[in-house]
């Protein structure tokens, strides 16, 4: 009897029709492709991307070389050295460098920083040219903080409650 | 001492009566928080931390300054303690700034540790805090006044250990303010121990600041380098780089401190000028080159000197602090190779003893015996500048005993003399022999006839026979002798003289040597009459006829002749002069590019496995802290691998250890036997002419602490170098 009926099934494509009913309903719905990179998906703003040093409104740059972030990094991407700056003998960084082949972009160094200094942007599409280029030098990160103060800021803002 | 029993926290403990309890318990291993206490220094009892509750007394007590009693109760986290520290803590972080990233200290500091147990999470004071001004105190200390929390421990340190009060506190309450009460450079020779002393970030290391988190420093035990008691370090160093270095608590020679010029040299290596490459010259050009070029070079030229002068031409000047190991393998090169001029002693005047005195050079008995002296004779003996730490342990004993000097300089002492006799120094010899002639008067009995006639004739006063009764008076006395006797022209009779005192006194001597190694040294036998372990040597040639006649070659290890020897501009012309001179040095600066034909680059001290041998005669071994940069390399290696070239036999060495244990294994074999000399050479007057150019300063004593920095930039370093000019001629 279960022959029989698999036998008739097959020869009245049945079970074809029922993946096409799939792909008909489909065709007709809402699309969810997104056109990247002309479109984007939204981000939080908790958005864990790109690393950038960020600086105050006076310029001033923030980060006073405490080497939490350093220390607290499970995957060892930051590497600091520290000594009183030149001109005012104020505890800064003289290097500061990610290496994004280590960094899994996990956050502590955000939530370590005292002086929110190191943020992740939401800047995730990028490519390096040549090698050498992984490793994010301070130069690099405070541009990075330049260009994108007032997306990190307003970021900031809207979190902050819950920080 | 009778002995209380008391019971901390449960646990049952005897005590000596009279201890405190912050003692009895870190005797016992149970912690109690503490900030002025320090087990080194006096009881202050003003932080107020340590609040313990005891028994029935109605409220908690401070443990450093609560005397143990029969049958004490005490309980170091009950309710009532706990909450007392609690309320103490609360108080210190009233002042206290809270921005410990910013602070150096942060990470390795006591309020920051203690903060986490007793502080509360919130602030009830709302007030501003209290700034306080930085004070500058010098190139080796940071200050950060502020965050002071007046535990004094800094001003007790210079009260009681050093005895010169550059510390003190003015104002009191909320203007308390620690400082120099007088705007000024702190100048102590071991101020850098107030950096470890503070337990909070008021005064840090100014060479390391803000270079490293004590989280990131990876710790290896060394031995420094720049005097002869090899104190203990740790080395403290970063991805290769030595970022500083911090006294390791050994009770035997350093106890817990460090003198400045031991903790702040390692800056030489770290920013020094280093050489990181085989150079060779030629025609008057400095070309860099590989080992393997270099290295034939020397030994081609070493064979050529050697071979072509029967030895004579050849002449090895050996470093003040290289180790052990290296002058071992140097001199055993030397020697195989057919030549005997080896000598370390480049400051020395007077070679007449040579092949006489024992196998190791330095004092017969322990370092710690010194707190405890009734009597202690100084002879041409500079401490503070010279061990400054061995001058700290001669202090403890003036609470009690006397400390005397013949001192024929300007000294500088930190603790009272009883009595301080200044000759001439070419008078040096005279003096010393009137106290001998003093004590063989009041007992007449020791001395052999021969040496009394020796004596016959030298005058003598009241002042000599105060000193020698003092000596013989002293149930434990010592006769300790300075690096001055050993530059002095007239250093064997001054050295027999200090024996025969001591044998008619019934008292320990010694001489502080120059450097770190020169036991070692001695041992090794890098010296022209002795070969390793006091072992035979045809005669050669010692320091002072290799600068005076000129040689052909030479071999310089670690050693810069043009600033250390007493006939430095000898030595400059002469080096310049030679056909080939060989420089393993750890630095490519000073004038050695100027003479040098060679320079190959040896790794310096914390970068060398190795071993020192202090004056007490203890073997201290140690293994490198970091890697030499470029392609410097270990001494010992370098020269393992030149005595290959030269086809020596016998020189397979893999590790610096196999070098010591056959050093070790002679050693043993003789001990620390003694030619003693019956009488010494004819007392003179000796001319000042020689003595013109007197000890090298605090901080130019060898070529790593001439390269330190921040050591430059102290007072001392200016200042020293003339108070020896000071020193007094005819």
């Amino acid at each position: 009897m279960k022959k029989f009926k698999q036998y008739i099934n097959s020869f009245l494509l049945v079970e074809l029709l029922k993946g096409m009913s799939v792909t008909w309903g489909n065709m007709f719905r809402k699309k969810i492709t997104v056109q990247y990179p002309e479109e984007k998906t939204p981000q939080s703003p908790r958005f864990r991307g790109l690393h950038a040093l960020r600086t105050y409104p006076n310029g001033e740059e923030r980060c006073i070389a405490c080497k939490l972030c350093e220390a607290v990094c499970p995957a060892a991407a930051i590497t600091i050295e520290a000594g009183p700056r030149e001109d005012d003998g104020t505890r800064r960084t003289t290097k500061y460098e990610i290496d994004l082949f280590k960094c899994i972009f996990c956050g502590f160094c955000e939530e370590s920083c005292p002086v929110d200094s190191i943020v992740e942007t939401r800047v995730f599409d990028y490519h390096f040219e040549e090698r050498g280029l992984h490793i994010m030098t301070k130069d690099m990160l405070l541009e990075m903080g330049h260009q994108h103060e007032d997306q990190i800021a307003a970021d900031r803002e809207v979190d902050a409650k819950y920080r | 001492m009778g002995k209380v029993h008391i019971e901390i926290d449960g646990q049952e403990l005897e005590a000596e009566v009279g201890s405190m309890i912050i003692e009895v318990a870190d005797k016992a291993d149970i912690y109690i928080p503490r900030f002025c206490y320090h087990k080194k220094l006096s009881v202050a009892a003003n932080c107020r931390m340590c609040m313990v509750e005891v028994g029935n007394l109605p409220k908690a007590v401070p443990a450093c300054a609560t005397p143990v009693a029969e049958g004490m109760v005490i309980s170091t986290s009950s309710n009532k303690a706990v909450e007392a520290q609690k309320s103490v803590m609360e108080f210190l972080l009233i002042n206290h700034p809270l921005d410990c990233p910013v602070c150096d200290q942060g990470g390795e500091c006591e309020l920051q540790d203690l903060s986490v147990g007793y502080g509360e999470d919130v602030s009830r004071f709302t007030e501003g805090k209290r700034v306080v001004q930085d004070k500058d105190i010098g190139p080796l200390i940071a200050t950060d006044m502020t965050r002071c929390i007046h535990c004094t421990r800094c001003v007790r340190f210079g009260q009681e250990v050093v005895g010169i009060r550059e510390m003190g506190a003015t104002g009191r309450g909320e203007h308390m303010e620690i400082g120099t009460y007088i705007a000024h450079s702190i100048e102590s020779e071991v101020s850098g121990n107030i950096i470890d002393l503070c337990p909070v970030g008021a005064l840090t290391a100014k060479p390391s600041r803000f270079k490293a988190r004590a989280w990131e420093l990876r710790q290896s035990s060394s031995i420094a380098a720049h005097d002869c008691l090899g104190s203990n370090v740790f080395v403290h160093h970063r991805r290769g780089e030595i970022i500083r270095v911090v006294p390791k608590e050994n009770e035997l020679i350093n106890e817990v401190w460090l003198s400045d010029r031991d903790r702040f040299s390692y800056q030489a290596l770290s920013e020094g000028d280093r050489l990181l490459k085989p150079r060779i010259k030629k025609d008057g050009v400095w070309q860099e080159t590989d080992w393997q070029t270099a290295l034939n070079l020397v030994a081609s030229e070493i064979k050529r000197i050697i071979g072509g002068s029967n030895g004579d031409d050849f002449g090895v000047l050996v470093g003040n602090n290289i180790t052990t190991e290296e002058s071992y393998l140097t001199q055993k090169l030397l020697r195989e190779s057919g030549c005997n001029n080896i000598d370390f002693r480049i400051r020395r005047r007077d070679f007449s003893g040579d092949g006489r005195g024992s196998v190791r050079s330095g004092m017969n008995f322990a370092m710690e015996s010194l707190d405890r002296m009734d009597a202690t004779l100084l002879v041409g003996a500079d401490l503070r500048h010279e061990q400054p730490l061995t001058a700290l342990r001669v202090r403890k004993s003036t609470g009690y005993g006397n400390v005397m000097a013949i001192n024929p300089f300007d000294g500088e002492y930190n603790f009272r003399l009883s009595q301080e006799l200044q000759p001439k120094s070419n008078m040096l010899a005279q003096e010393f022999a009137s106290v001998l002639i003093e004590a063989d008067k009041l007992k007449p009995d020791v001395l052999n006839a021969e040496a009394k006639e020796w004596l016959a004739g030298i005058d003598s006063n009241e002042e000599h026979q105060q000193i020698a009764q003092n000596l013989i008076d002293g149930e434990a006395s010592c006769i300790l002798m300075g690096v001055y006797v050993q530059e002095h022209p007239q250093a064997e009779v001054v050295n027999w003289l200090a024996e025969a005192l001591a044998t008619v006194t019934n008292s320990d001597w010694g001489y502080m040597t120059q450097g770190c190694n020169a036991a070692g040294n001695k041992i090794a036998g890098a010296v022209p009459c002795q070969s390793a372990a006091g072992g035979k040597s045809d005669e050669g040639k010692n320091a002072k006829q290799m600068i005076q006649d000129g040689m052909k070659g030479y071999m310089l290890i670690n050693c810069e002749p043009d600033v250390e020897s007493v006939w430095a501009e000898q030595a400059l012309e002469n080096l310049k002069r030679a056909d080939c001179v060989i420089a393993l040095t750890p630095f490519a600066d000073g004038r050695v590019s100027e003479y040098a034909d060679v320079m190959l680059p040896i790794a310096g001290c914390y970068e060398t496995s190795g071993t020192y041998i202090n004056v007490e005669g203890k073997w201290q071994s140690f293994a490198a802290a970091v890697k030499a940069p470029g392609e410097a390399r270990p001494g010992w290696k370098v020269l393992r691998v030149l005595a290959n070239l030269l086809e020596l036999n016998g020189f397979d060495y893999e590790s610096s250890t196999q070098v010591i244990e056959e050093l070790r294994e002679k050693f043993e074999a003789v001990g620390d036997a003694r030619i003693a000399r019956k009488v010494p050479p004819p007392l003179m007057v000796v001319s000042e002419q020689e003595t013109t150019r007197e000890s090298l300063g605090l901080y130019m004593v060898d070529p790593m602490v001439r390269r330190a920095k921040a050591l430059q930039q102290t007072p001392k370093a200016s200042t020293h170098p003339i108070s020896i000019s000071r020193v007094k001629t005819r």
